[in-house]
Order: structure tokens, then sequence, then C-alpha cells
């Protein structure tokens, strides 16, 4: 078995995971982090995209609020590449509480929220879609962040720092000694290879699956997986984060991010954060919460539907709503709590929250180790952020009007160039499309890899010198990828597009008629969701 | 406006029977919201591919499925029908040169590599049959970005052929002229035309070919002038050349769509593109005339005689799916046939696997005019033909050609039996 | 909702199937357009309204071919010129833009002075002058003053007195200043059917400012021009359009681009205009048009505008061509001449405009007719201009046919 030595072993590469790893890489720990699968398949890539401002919590959850606001300060600072800074309002629709608006105004200023009230005229100005019903409206400094590219950014700064990071490893158990954790044995989900890796310490930063690992090294952890769903309609019918001014319930948010308008969300508890459907009532749900917000919704093209868990902790807790369990987040001492030394666990929390809850984590994990050194996330920018310049829509179709008559564009919605296809392909030596999608938003537009499945997997063949089995298997898994997430919401324009894709795939390309046996495989299993 | 009969839809369908109606003497128009999908997909002329294994002769399989799938468009026009419809149709485009019969599916070469089985293909196509297996060559232009050459011959050398036959193929990426790195397939079209462009493909390629290949190109050899451009490129190379469909839009499709429209009107139909239609105007089980949106704040009608829906059916929004999953034909609000319940599984899972919904669309009876859930006529005079029929799952069969044109040769054939 | 989303929100009909890039006149000739699609609905994703990162946009010609054969329903043209708007916003309009897009104005100015402004636009070496000056091509075709307006004639001309019906001729810039014959031709077609033809004082639809992203001059010419009509069109009486692009701008453009939608006044006009031969050719559906045509023993090339397809009507002057004798008539087979309005005037997109009409003028040059005909005037000049064949509208020709030359 291969062997691996570190300081520090991060287990989780979501944005938990990708935040510790820097924080500790930054404080000069030799660091390892790894994860089962990709960076950002779990919650981190599977959430709305807003940079709350804490609005959302000042009414009902305040610790929260503060943290958000004081994250949103310094991501804005460190992060400006990652966020595109579209504002926030808060609006009083006509099914909320118009009391609830002076609570909101009144937990802003106790939080430090910035809150402004502006004409509602102004804003069915600035956004002619809005319910013209609207009474009152708040202006907030959300906005709207990519979490893969924040997760990507974190990664680049932790390994320019010295860290290693292991995707598709997955820890089959902790090495517990004496008392202790000294480290874990993970197994190449692609090679199949174990491999020993011998550490200090252990952060378990594995999100909604933070139990799973916990009980690894004996250590009892609750986490409350809470489902929510997301539908990402086909085109920004907003510029602005919107908020329902009340207390938070279901589909009261709706989040430009990039190309999309999302809307989210759901809060129900799951038993296993990997055993989960996203059901015909939630997306119902976020339907009718969207046309009240912006009449027509219904009408307008729903591009995809998705599910994340969060990670939500509470000592204790019996309700079956998870949305009454705090937002905060949770660092877990497990020496204190569960008498097992050098393990903590971090999970809860939000995804803006991410820096912080790193600059904890690692403070305790100096503490333990009786070490200091000082945090200095919050001060670095991380990669392409340096300039602080905040992330613009328009910035692809610049790049690609610059390299109109030098390049090709290969995945036309989404502005993906082929050399920029190439580059990731190299870098990230995958036959996983979706693990380049991530990287690059492929396939992610309205006609979802209609058009560049096919290329990109001949380019993959190409380039990669795999076999064309293994890129039939590529195309085959990306055209199931896609269709596991229209499929919720398949109707009107969106099912106009699959009928296309299918003549496309099926009738022209006859890819269900592959040779051998890979074309036997792949989108007929039941995929989990 | 006026007219004997109205067609709805510029797709295969529409155009087929449009053109038959107007040579048959009757006053046609043809009314599109836009072109269809001529556009978008290669004019082979599918009949039945699958059935789900693969089916060897279309003729002898027809019956047989018409019996096993009694909602089927096959189930409603005899095998004969069928086979007159394309006859006709094949003598109605004769400059694409349709080669093949009913009797056996060729198999030819995707783009990805798969063979895909079809009765009936252009000229340009026959040559890339894959049955009595052979070495095929296919060749990359240099800014063509959906076609990939080398992905296709690996492939194609796994077919396992019924035959016994084995495929020997490779692929060569060539650096054609030119600056521009992302060229489409019109403008290759184009530039197979000029005479200096074929020269220097062909002198570039010549060299590298080896004995008793047959030399497969992306489909976009010439689009006015292909016939001359795929007999020279022939000529040159000395050996059998031909084209392979890729991704929309199709070259050989649009040279299919300029053939009909040119028969069109020369046979005195009339092509109107652009109005949305919204309606119906009806009285005593027929249709009077069909309402439209003209560009002008006005509704415009369409009187005639008789009328073929040959709108398109998920794809186009002739059917439509909203979001609270109702089911609607948005012309006329025909009766849907074939729409699982709301609450049952319609879309499944898996991408491949059965999609009850996929099928959902018009029913019709034996002389293809739409019918309600006790199989009565909705409309006399209303005939309903192409993708807009439930039933069948073309792109699955590899059966849309074939449907397009024979529904909408026996629509209008009913019609002008009908008027004479 | 407001237009502007009525047409931005048409973006999610695009399924990508790219059946208006294989039609587009400009991405067909030129690689410095990348297509309708893309800097329609594709790119139209990522604006948020505050200026358009692609200036490959501007080489838009607006011809209106990418929305006429869309078969989803997605306004692509109408999404181009509203970016293309919002890009010249911000940026600014180049005073060429503003002067060529003032056809009322440059008609005002020119007509008085026609002897001089015709020998000043057919003059080469002034023509390039302006050229450097004012970025207009030194080739690019002019109209002819004619020295006289329509309007000075339709003054004096009485109409028909015992008519049973009455319309009104929207006659546009070109006839007024230009072609103020083509004008009384209309007029003996229309009185030749018992037609009372009513010519009512009208300036400029503002067609020409709104193509060059001129939006808000444009709306206020059309407010005006809407009111020369609206009461005529409130008794009932059809506007009949002379000019394919000015009356597609009557009946749906400015209400689409120009977020009239919800414009009453402009409304009731629309619904009561028409282009001249879709009434002619409405009237022979209803039995009402005279088909006392003499033989007209003559090849006609008839090439459609591209403005002319987006009236949705098909090509009723090749119907109303059908029903003359021995005329016979070739229709063009490419989709557009290439000027598109003021498009082809302009010196760095002539060369476009010419490549585009080359499968055109070669037609017209293979076929050799005795006539060209085309329902826009931009097409006819440009046409003629190019082949050398007297260019003219269809209701010349019915003019002809109808024997009232005399």
């Amino acid at each position: 078995m291969t062997k691996l030595q570190t300081e520090v072993l991060v287990i989780g590469g979501g944005s938990t995971g990708l935040g510790v790893v820097r924080d500790a890489a930054m404080r000069g720990f030799a660091t390892v982090l790894v994860d089962r699968s990709d960076l950002a398949t779990g919650t981190t890539g599977r959430f709305h995209g807003l940079l709350h401002s804490g609005g959302r919590y000042v009414v009902k959850d305040p610790k929260a609020a503060e943290e958000c606001i004081h994250e949103n300060r310094i991501l804005r600072k460190i992060a400006a590449d990652v966020i595109e800074d579209t504002g926030g309002y808060f609006l009083t629709t006509p099914i909320d509480d118009p009391e609830f608006a002076d609570k909101f105004v009144e937990g802003c200023r106790a939080t430090d929220v910035p809150c402004e009230e502006v004409p509602v005229a102004e804003v069915l100005r600035k956004e002619p879609r809005l319910n013209p019903g609207i009474t009152r409206a708040f202006a907030v400094p959300d906005g709207s962040l990519d979490s893969w590219k924040m997760v990507w950014a974190c990664a680049r700064s932790a390994e320019a720092n010295g860290a290693r990071i292991l995707t598709y490893h997955e820890v089959l158990r902790m090495i517990v000694e004496g008392g202790a954790v000294k480290g874990a044995v993970v197994r190449d989900n692609r090679s199949g290879e174990e491999v020993q890796i011998d550490a200090d310490f252990v952060v378990n930063a594995s999100g909604a699956w933070a139990g799973k690992l916990a009980e690894m090294a004996g250590c009892e952890v609750t986490v409350f997986p809470g489902k929510g769903i997301m539908v990402a309609m086909n085109h920004r019918l907003v510029n602005t984060v919107v908020n329902r001014c009340s207390m938070p319930s279901d589909g009261d948010i709706i989040v430009p991010a990039r190309g999309v308008a999302v809307i989210g969300t759901t809060d129900v508890k799951v038993a296993d954060p990997d055993e989960w459907e996203i059901t015909r009532e939630e997306v119902q749900k976020m339907l009718s919460a969207g046309e009240n917000l912006v009449p027509g919704f219904r009408q307008a093209r729903a591009l995809r539907v998705w599910g994340g868990v969060r990670p939500l902790y509470q000592e204790k807790v019996d309700s079956a709503d998870t949305r009454d369990v705090t937002r905060a987040h949770a660092l877990l001492n497990h020496r204190t709590r569960d008498g097992v030394e050098r393990f903590v666990t971090i999970t809860g929390g939000k995804f803006c929250t991410l820096r912080l809850m790193a600059e904890e984590t690692m403070d305790a994990v100096c503490g333990e180790l009786g070490v200091q050194r000082p945090c200095r996330t919050a001060d670095e920018p991380l990669p392409d952020s340096e300039e602080k310049r905040y992330y613009w829509l328009g910035a692809r179709v610049q790049q690609r009007e610059e390299t109109l008559h030098q390049d090709q564009l290969i995945c036309e919605c989404e502005f993906v160039p082929r050399r920029g296809l190439e580059a990731a392909m190299l870098r990230r030596p995958t036959t996983n499309l979706d693990d380049i999608r991530r990287v690059l938003r492929l396939g992610m537009g309205p006609c979802q890899g209609g058009f560049c499945i096919y290329r990109a997997t001949g380019i993959l063949h190409q380039l990669q010198t795999i076999s064309s089995s293994v890129a039939n298997r590529s195309l085959l898994d990306f055209l199931q990828e896609r269709w596991k997430g229209v499929r919720p919401a398949l109707y009107g324009d969106q099912l106009r597009q699959v009928r296309l894709d299918e003549w496309i795939y099926q009738g022209v390309l006859n890819v269900g008629h592959l040779p051998a046996d890979e074309a036997q495989g792949s989108g007929r299993e039941e995929v989990k969701t | 406006m006026s007219a004997d009969v109205v067609v709805l839809g510029a797709g295969l369908s529409g155009l087929t029977a449009a053109l038959r109606l107007a040579e048959g003497g009757l006053r046609t128009v043809l009314v599109a919201q836009g072109v269809g999908a001529t556009h978008l997909a290669p004019p082979t002329i599918d009949v039945l591919g699958y059935d789900p294994e693969l089916v060897e002769s279309p003729a002898q399989a027809l019956p047989a499925f018409a019996a096993a799938h009694a909602d089927h468009p096959y189930a409603r026009i005899s095998a004969e029908t069928v086979a007159a419809g394309i006859g006709w149709f094949r003598d109605k485009v004769p400059g694409l040169g349709y080669v093949g019969s009913l009797d056996e599916n060729l198999l030819v070469p995707t783009a990805v590599g798969a063979a895909k089985p079809t009765a009936i293909v252009p000229e340009a196509m026959a040559a890339g049959d894959l049955r009595s297996g052979g070495r095929f060559v296919f060749v990359g232009l240099r800014a063509f970005k959906s076609f990939y050459p080398a992905y296709l011959a690996e492939n194609l050398c796994r077919a396992k052929l019924s035959s016994g036959a084995t495929v020997e193929a490779r692929g060569i990426q060539l650096n054609d002229p030119g600056q521009e790195p992302d060229v489409t397939c019109m403008e290759y079209a184009r530039q197979f035309e000029r005479p200096e462009f074929r020269k220097a493909v062909t002198s570039e390629l010549l060299p590298q070919l080896q004995a008793e290949e047959k030399v497969g190109f992306p489909s976009v050899l010439g689009l006015d002038d292909h016939r001359a451009v795929w007999q020279e490129l022939q000529d040159v190379l000395q050996r059998p050349v031909f084209e392979v469909p890729s991704l929309p839009p199709s070259v050989p499709g649009i040279r299919l769509f300029r053939a009909l429209r040119k028969a069109l009107r020369s046979a005195g139909g009339r092509l109107v593109l652009g109005p949305v239609a919204v309606g119906a105007e009806t009285s005593n089980g027929t249709v009077d005339a069909l309402v439209v949106q003209a560009s002008a704040n006005r509704p415009t009608t369409y009187a005639a005689k008789w009328f073929v829906l040959a709108t398109g059916g998920f794809a186009t929004g002739a059917i439509d799916l909203d979001s609270f999953g109702e089911v609607r034909e948005t012309v006329l609000g025909l009766p849907v046939a074939g729409v699982p319940d709301v609450e049952a599984l319609r879309f499944s899972p898996g991408y491949f696997e059965d999609h009850p919904m996929a099928r959902a669309g018009l029913a019709v009876d034996e002389h293809l005019r739409p019918v309600d859930a006790d199989g009565n006529p909705a409309f006399g005079n209303v005939y309903a033909v192409g993708a807009v029929l439930g039933g069948a799952e073309p792109w699955r069969e590899h059966s849309g050609n074939g449907l397009a044109i024979a529904t909408g040769f026996a629509a209008a054939s009913e019609i002008l039996e009908g008027a004479s | 909702m407001e237009t502007m989303e009525l047409v931005r929100g048409s973006l999610d009909h695009c399924v990508k199937c790219t059946i208006c890039e294989t039609f587009c006149p400009v991405s067909n000739v030129t690689p410095l357009f990348p297509g309708p699609k893309y800097v329609g609905p594709q790119a139209e994703r990522l604006r948020t309204g505050e200026g358009s990162p692609d200036a490959s946009l501007d080489y838009c010609s607006a011809c209106g071919i990418c929305t006429f054969v869309c078969p989803q329903g997605v306004k692509v043209a109408e999404i181009n010129a509203k970016a293309r708007a919002a890009m010249k916003a911000e940026h600014g309009v180049p005073l060429r833009d503003r002067l060529i897009a003032r056809t009322t104005l440059m008609g005002k100015l020119g007509t008085p002075v026609a002897p001089v402004a015709n020998w000043f636009f057919g003059n080469q070496p002034l023509r390039r002058l302006v050229e450097k000056t004012v970025k207009v091509h030194h080739e690019a075709p002019m109209p002819r003053y004619a020295g006289r307006t329509f309007q000075s004639w339709a003054r004096s001309h009485t109409p028909l007195q015992d008519a049973a019906h009455a319309v009104v001729l929207f006659h546009g810039c070109n006839i007024n200043y230009f072609e103020p014959k083509l004008g009384e031709m209309a007029v003996a077609v229309l009185e030749h059917n018992g037609l009372r033809v009513l010519i009512p004082p009208q300036e400029c639809c503002g067609l020409p400012l709104q193509s060059n992203g001129l939006f808000d001059d444009a709306r206020s010419y059309i407010r005006k021009l809407t009111q020369s009509f609206l009461p005529y069109a409130n008794r009932g009486y059809e506007v009949l359009a002379m000019s394919t692009s000015c009356g597609l701008m009557l009946k749906r453009e400015a209400r689409e681009m120009l977020d009239l939608q919800d414009d009453e006044d402009l409304k009731t006009v629309s619904a009561h205009t028409y282009d001249i031969c879709e009434f002619l050719l409405a009237l022979h559906d209803h039995g009402e048009l005279k088909t006392d045509f003499k033989p007209l023993p003559m090849t006609v090339t008839y090439h459609p505008p591209c403005q002319l397809m987006g009236h949705w009507m098909g090509k009723p002057a090749l119907d109303l061509f059908a029903l003359i004798p021995e005329l016979k008539v070739e229709e063009t087979d490419a989709e557009c001449c290439g000027m598109a309005g003021t498009y082809g005037l302009k010196a760095e997109k002539y060369d476009i405009a010419m490549a585009v009409g080359a499968p055109v003028f070669q037609q017209v040059k293979d076929v050799r007719p005795d006539l060209v005909a085309s329902d826009g005037e931009t097409c006819r000049w440009q046409i003629q201009k190019a082949t050398g064949v007297e260019s003219v509208h269809p209701v010349e020709v019915l003019y002809k046919a109808y024997g009232l030359g005399g």
C-alpha cells in the first residue's frame, strides 16, 4: 500500500473542506485533502449561489445574520472574481405579512446588515418582471457567487501553499491508535489502489456525510441532512437577488446566477444524504412561489432542477422541519466531546461562512497541536481576485469577441471555447465530462449539451488518447447526467429542447446502438439523484 | 385568403402533402410559423430501423409491426401506401438521386461511428453502406467542429455486422485552406463549390489514401452544385466518396428543402411563412377557416375546404405540455391520445428507458383524420400527418422521414380522392 | 409585461437548432458577423441591459429573416436590434447614421435643389469625399430626387367621387421625394378598381432611425405618423403601404421594437394596415379585383424583399402577376439583395452588402429580364445599380397590364 505522510488531513472536498485546506496550508501546515469524488460534487455545487447579506436571518437567527454580513464583507475583498455584485432586494409581496417589514428593518439595524428602503416604482423600473403588487422594498448587499469558481480558487491557493488535493479518494477507514486519530486509509476510486495517509491531525469536513466519517473514528455525530431543491430558469428573469420580506419559507429567493435565475429552496429532513429524490410536489411548489415573485414565471422556461442536502447540526433536534435548526456552524472537538484526540469535525454553517469556519477550525487545530500560527485568509485575495474586480456577466461574450477569429466555440450556450476546453481537459485529466462541466459550465445552457456533448467527446477522444469505448462511456454518462436534471421540470420549451436533443443523439447519431457493451449500461440504470 | 387546401407546417410531412395536393390540381397554401426539421436532420428515408431489434427489411417488417402497434400511424396506412408514397416522393426530387429500397435497410455510419439502419438515402451517402464491410477512411476538416473522424472510425471498426463482415476504418484530419478557425457546414458547403478549394482538398488527401478505401466526408459537399462536387471528388480521388451526417444544421436536408420548395412553387402551391396559427372558425363539425396571428394587429383567416395539420409534435410546441402537467394540441385543441396520468410515470429516470409521454400525440382514423376518445373524427375535413401523430417514437424506431412522407402522401391522396 | 420582456423572453423558445444561421444573408458571406443565434438568443442571456460586450452585433443588417424562418417563435432580429440600440446608447451613434436615418429631412433638403443634389450624388470625386467624411460608400446606390413631391400632386388630384369604398395611401418618403410617379400609378390602379384614394399628409415612419439604434427619435416619428392615419383607421379605412419596410413598421415592428405594444392608437392603425399588393390580392380573393389585364409579353424577375417576408403573408405580388396574361415571372432564389435599408450605404458594410446580393445580381444577369420587380425601394435601387436592369414596384407592372399608362 502506498503511504503518505502529512500534518493535517482534511476529509471532504466541498466548500468547508476547501476553506480548511487553504487556511491550513497558508498557516504553513503540510496538508492533504481527500474526497471520494471530484471537488464540489456534494452540497457545495448544489446550492443557489447566493452571497448572503445576512438579511434572510436578521429576524430569525441574528447570530447567523451577523456571521453572514461579516463574511460577506471579507469575501468581497478576497474573492471578487467569484462574486457578481448584483445587490439584493427584500420585497413585501402580496402574500407577505406587511408588519414583518418593520421587524426586518429593526433586525438589520441590530445585526449591522446594511439595508435601505427603496421606492417600489424604482424597483419595478429596474426589474420590470417583478410582481407589481409589491408594497415595500429594501436593498441589501446580497450578491451572486459561483460556488465552483470559489472551490477551484481555494484549491489553487492551497496548492500554491503546498497542499495536495486528492480527488476520487474515498476514506475506507480511520486509523485510530491509543485514543488518537492518526490518519486514514483511502482508496483511489479510479485505479482501485489503496493509500494510507498518516497525519498528525484529521479534520472531518464532510458536510452532510460528517456523521458517517466520525463514526469511523468511533464518535457519534448526528447531522441532519436537510434537502433543498432549486429550479434554474433559462434566463435571468431578474438581475438582482430577490427575497421575500418574511420569515424564511419555501421558494422565497431568486438568485440571478450567471446566465440563469435560480429559485430556491425547500428544506426537508432526509434520512440519508445519498438516498432521496425530487418530487413533483416540490417542483410545483417552486413554480408557484416563482409566480408570486415574477408573474408569468410558469410560462418562462425551466432549465433544470437539482437538490442539495444541507448539513444541519444541533446537539438535540426533534423537529421534522429542519428549517428550525440553526444555520450557524458547529465545530466539534472530539477530544473534549468524545475522548478521541487529534480529530475535529466542522459541520453545519453556510457556503458564505466557509472562510470563518475554516479559521475557527484551524485555530482549534493549532490549539490542540500547541502551536501558534495566525490565520491569513481574510487578507490575502484568492487567485484571479487580486484586482478586486467583481465578476461581470458579459465577460465570456467579451472574451469570445476577442477570439472570434482565433478559436472555435464548442459549447455555444455557455460560450466555452475549444482552447479553454482542451486546457481544462489537460489540466485535470479525467474522462468524466461532468467534471469538465463544473470547471467550464460545459453543457449547462439551454440545450443542456445537445450540441456540445458530441463535440466534447470527440475532442476528449483526440486529446486524451482514450479508446472510443471510454469516450462512448463519457458521452453516454453525460447524456444521462443532463437528463437527470431536466426530467423533474420537463415541460414547455425545455421539452421542445429535449425532443430535439433526442432527435440528434438517437435519431441522427444513433448513440443507443454504439458498438459493444457500453451502450447497454449507461442510461438504463436507475441513477440516484 | 382562400384556397382549396391549407397545409399547416413546413416540415417534410407538410411539404410532401402540399406538393402532392398542388400537383393534384388543388389550390394549395402551405402556412407555417417557420422552417421545419428538413434543415436539421439528414434526408435519409428511415422507414423502420428497430423493432426494437435491428430491422433488416422494412417491407417485410411493416405488416407485423403495424399489427403489433395498434396506435402507431403505420397501423393506419397500408404498407402499399407507404411504398407508393415513398416511390412518388423519390420521383419528385430527382436531384437528390435517392438509392435503396424498402426491401432492405442499408447501414450507414453516423458521426459517432454507430451504424444506422435506413431504407433509402441520397446517392452521395450510399457508398457509406457498411453491410458488406470493407475499408473506409473518414476525413475531418480543419475548422469544422462537428465531426471527429478518429473517434467515428474507431467505433466503426468494432461494428458487429450480421453478415459477419468486418469494417476497417481510420480517420484523417485535413489542413484545408482558410484562416477562420470556426467554419460552419454552410460555409464549407460553399467552399466545396469552389474548384480551387476542391483541388486543395484532393491534393492534400490523395497521397494519404490507401487501396480500396472508400472516403467519408462530413455532409458539406456543396449545396446547389452538390452533385457536380460529389462526382468530381469521386473522379479525382478515384474511389467512392460519401457523406456522413452530423449535428444540425444538415446541408443535405437543406438541399431537400430547396428541391421541395421549388417543386411546390412550380406546381402552383403557395408558401406563407411567419404567421402563428391561433385557432379556427368551425361550423357543423368542419373547419371553415384557419385563424392566424398576422404581422399586423389583426387575425387573418385562411378559408379552405380541407386542412392538413403537419405541425410537429412536442418538438415544435404543436403539442404542449405545460408547467401544471396538462397536455394540449395548440392549434385546434384536438384531443391528445396516450397521455399518462399526471401522477403516473411520464418520463423515466434513465435516459434510454421507456418514456410513456414520448408517444403522446393525435390519434387518427384510417383516413388520417384526428379522432376523439370514441374514435370519431373531430372534424370531417381535418387531416393530421407527421410528428403530430401519436403512438410512435420515430427517433428510436428510426422511422421519422418515412412516416412523414407516407402520412403526408396518404392524407393528400385522401383529399384528392374526395375532391375528384 | 413590457415589450422589452416579450421580445427578450422569446429567447426561451430557442432550441439552438441554427435554422436562423443557415438563412442569415450576412453571416453566410462574412465571418465578421457571428450570426443571428449567437448575437441573439445566445448572447442575450449574458446581457444585463447595461450595454453589450459584443461589438460584432453591429454587423447585423436587420433584414429580419432570422425571425421569419424561426420555427420556435424566437424574435431573433428584435433581440438584436434592442441590444444594438443599447450598445449605441452607450457608445454613441455616428453622424453618418444620424444623417441617413432622417429620410424626411433629406427629402425636404434635396427636393428644391434636385438637379444639384442629383449631380452631387452622381459625382464620383464628390462621393469619395462623402465616403471619407461621413463614411457613406461612394459606390452605394442613391435615389434621384424628383424635384417635386407626391404630396403636391396629391393636393391637386381629385379623388374618385362616387366610390363605394375608400382607402388611405401610405406612400412613404420614397414616393414623396424620389418616385412620385409610382404614387400616381398606385392611385390609378386603385381607382381603376373603383376605390376612392385618400392621401393625407404624412412623414417618415422612423424605421431608418430605429434600424440605426435611435429609438427615442424613431418613437416620436411613428407616433406622429400614427396620428396622421388614426382618424381614417377609426372609420375603418384600410391604410395601404407602398413600402414593405415602412408598412411593416406600422404593422408590427414599432410595437415590438420600440416598446409600443400597449399604444392603442398604433394598435388601431396596425390593425388596418395592408401592404398594397396584399390588399389587392385580398380584393381578388373576394372577387372584387378587376382582372381586365392586357397581355404583357415580357419577363419579370421578382425579388421579394426581406422585410416583405416579415409581413407573414407570402408573396402577394407573385399571385397578382399570375393573373396577367403572357407575363413570364421568375422569382429570385437568394433571400436578400444586401441593401437592408441603409446597411449597404455604409462604407464599412458596402462590400458585405454586395456579397450578400451577388447571387441575386447573378440571377438577374443570367435571366436578362425586361424588368425587375421588387416591393422595397432600397432593394430596387440596389438591384438596378448592380445589374443595370430597370427595377420597379409590382404595382407598376399591374399599372402597365391594366393599360393605364395610355
